[in-house]
């Protein structure tokens, strides 16, 4: 426990102090803002937002999820293989800490610091948006929001992050990883095999569609469920509230063994 | 602590063989380690520091087996370690470095980790720079840091690799000397190229060459392997090419080289007493004359 919780402390702190950890998301919300920004801005428009606190909330929680996790994959992609790169893994191999218990605190440490500025993005938002339209109630949407689909979502991708790069360069993951991701999230389903509407979607679709009853700001979208015609479907079974939990567990599961993965390659190239 | 080590071998994926059947004791105390680069002791210090997995063989420290994960963890309790090619992380102070690298040493207590830190900063003279941010240290002062890490729970084993690179000569002085009395009753493995701080400081030495033990005595030993073969050559022509050049100093008739060779480099070679690099550098050549006490067991290779 005492090695888990020293990694997390130090690699949050030195996470945290990173500049570009709180300039990449800024930037990418001014660029989102500046180039239409939809629903960050139709939010404070009494005559566009959502008349539903429930729909306006989750509904900034998947913009911003989408926008702002491209950022969180790419900011920690060196956060495991610096470790070697700066020459430290030896002394921190040689010490009887548990490798598995630094990595763990590693994760969770690095992972929250970056995660910081898209709560802060996403609880300003949530906040002004409950102070305007005088819903309080918004706030505990966005609480509900912020643990079913940003957690379990940022969670799948940090683990991404920090395995990945043990087996191609970092910046060739970041650019995977953006691809990935503009594929997985904007490309239709039937157009190409996309994760989207799955099971596995780091977005939330099961979710959002089975916990939050969100069919998109205009209520008309499927956020899960299958598509016809399109492959990957028996990932796509209709969504219920139990489907919903299994979707979390899965994206836990598959963050978990892509951890272990990484724990292991790295083990057998130390030694 | 004692260390036993018995037919060790390393050999990396690519079929390289870091060490090839090792066998060598280590008493308590300073102990050096020589060798050329390449030699195999970065890997050594490696699987004693239960970094690296030895391909075979056994190896133990105190009574712990490092082939077993009770006992790599149960030897790194006790160990400090301060590897060849140190990296600290630049965005920590070097406190809060230490105070981390304390933790994962399982140095709990919160008051005797932070005193410990502050007496270490002391020990290395960092006091004063002790929350500023390691990315604005010079490498001697990483250096430093490392030293100070490497010391932060009383280890009973210390292994250190290259431990002066990097300090001035000051600094290094400061270094041996905090290394000696360290010493006491504990053990310390010292691997370097700078033979003198060998001198210095251990009483037992042992030479590895392509993985394998070519020397094991005491200093006075490895110093006597050089025993007649130790020569000055005045010449202000090119340098002799037979036997190995220790030293070039410019010499009013050209160049004095003091040169290691089995016999008279040239007519003029004047015979010199020989010091431990000459020693060293006749083994290392496989000129040293015969050991008293064998490398390695009978039935195993030298």
């Amino acid at each position: 426990m005492t090695t888990f919780v020293a990694s997390l402390r130090y690699e949050f702190r030195m996470q945290v102090r990173k500049r570009t950890v709180w300039i990449v998301p800024a930037l990418t919300l001014v660029l989102f803002v500046l180039i239409g920004g939809s629903l960050l801005r139709d939010l404070f428009d009494p005559g566009e937002r959502p008349v539903d606190p429930r729909t306006a909330v989750v509904g900034l929680a998947v913009q911003l999820h989408a926008l702002l996790s491209i950022g969180f994959g790419c900011l920690l992609a060196d956060r495991l293989i610096r470790d070697d790169r700066l020459r430290v893994a030896s002394i921190l191999d040689a010490t009887p800490a548990s490798p598995r218990a630094r990595l763990l605190g590693k994760y969770v440490g690095a992972g929250a610091a970056t995660a910081i500025p898209v709560a802060v993005a996403y609880f300003g938002f949530a906040a002004a948006y409950a102070v305007d339209t005088g819903e309080p109630r918004a706030l505990g949407w966005a609480l509900a929001a912020f643990g079913a689909v940003f957690v379990p979502g940022l969670l799948f991708v940090a683990a991404f992050a920090l395995a990945a790069p043990l087996v191609m360069p970092a910046p060739l993951f970041r650019v995977l990883f953006v691809g990935y991701w503009l594929w997985g999230n904007v490309v239709s389903p039937d157009m190409m095999p996309t994760l989207a509407r799955t099971l596995v979607h780091p977005l939330g679709g099961y979710p959002l569609a089975a916990l939050f009853d969100f069919h998109g700001i205009d209520g008309q979208e499927a956020w899960a469920g299958p598509i016809p015609g399109a492959t990957l479907n028996a990932l796509r079974p209709d969504p219920t509230p139990a489907l919903a939990w299994l979707s979390i567990a899965l994206l836990l599961i598959i963050a978990a063994a892509v951890l272990a993965g990484g724990h292991a390659l790295r083990a057998r190239r130390v030694r | 602590m004692r260390i036993e080590i018995s037919g060790l071998t390393k050999t990396y994926r690519g079929g390289v063989a870091a060490i090839d059947g090792l066998d060598l004791a280590v008493p308590t105390g300073m102990f050096g380690l020589l060798g050329a680069n390449g030699a195999g002791k970065t890997t050594l210090m490696r699987i004693l520091a239960g970094i690296v997995r030895p391909t075979s063989g056994r190896v133990t420290v105190g009574e712990h087996d490092l082939g077993t994960g009770a006992g790599r963890t149960a030897v790194q309790r006790d160990l400090g370690y301060l590897p060849q090619d140190l990296g600290v992380y630049p965005d920590l102070t070097a406190r809060q470095f230490l105070d981390y690298v304390a933790l994962l040493k399982g140095m709990d207590d919160r008051t005797v980790r932070r005193r410990r830190v502050g007496e270490l900063l002391e020990v290395v003279a960092l006091t004063e720079h002790a929350d500023r941010r390691l990315r604005g240290f010079s490498g001697g002062m990483r250096q430093r840091v490392g030293i100070a890490q490497a010391l932060l729970a009383d280890p009973q084993l210390l292994i250190v690799d290259e431990p002066t690179a990097g300090l001035d000569p000051e600094e290094r002085i400061r270094f041996r000397t905090l290394l000696s009395q360290f010493a006491g009753r504990r053990t310390v493995l010292l691997s370097t190229h700078i033979v003198d701080d060998i001198g210095q400081t251990c009483r037992e030495v042992a030479v590895l060459a392509k993985g394998r033990l070519i020397f094991r005595g005491t200093v006075e030993e490895l110093t006597r392997r050089a025993q007649g073969q130790v020569w000055s050559v005045v010449t202000d022509g090119p340098a002799p090419t037979e036997g190995t050049v220790v030293s070039a100093l410019p010499h009013d008739d050209g160049m004095r080289y003091r040169i290691v060779a089995p016999s008279a480099p040239s007519p003029g070679a004047l015979p010199l007493e020989p010091g431990l690099e000459d020693g060293y550098l006749a083994v290392a050549t496989g000129r040293g004359n015969a050991s008293r006490q064998p490398a390695s067991p009978p039935g195993r290779r030298p």
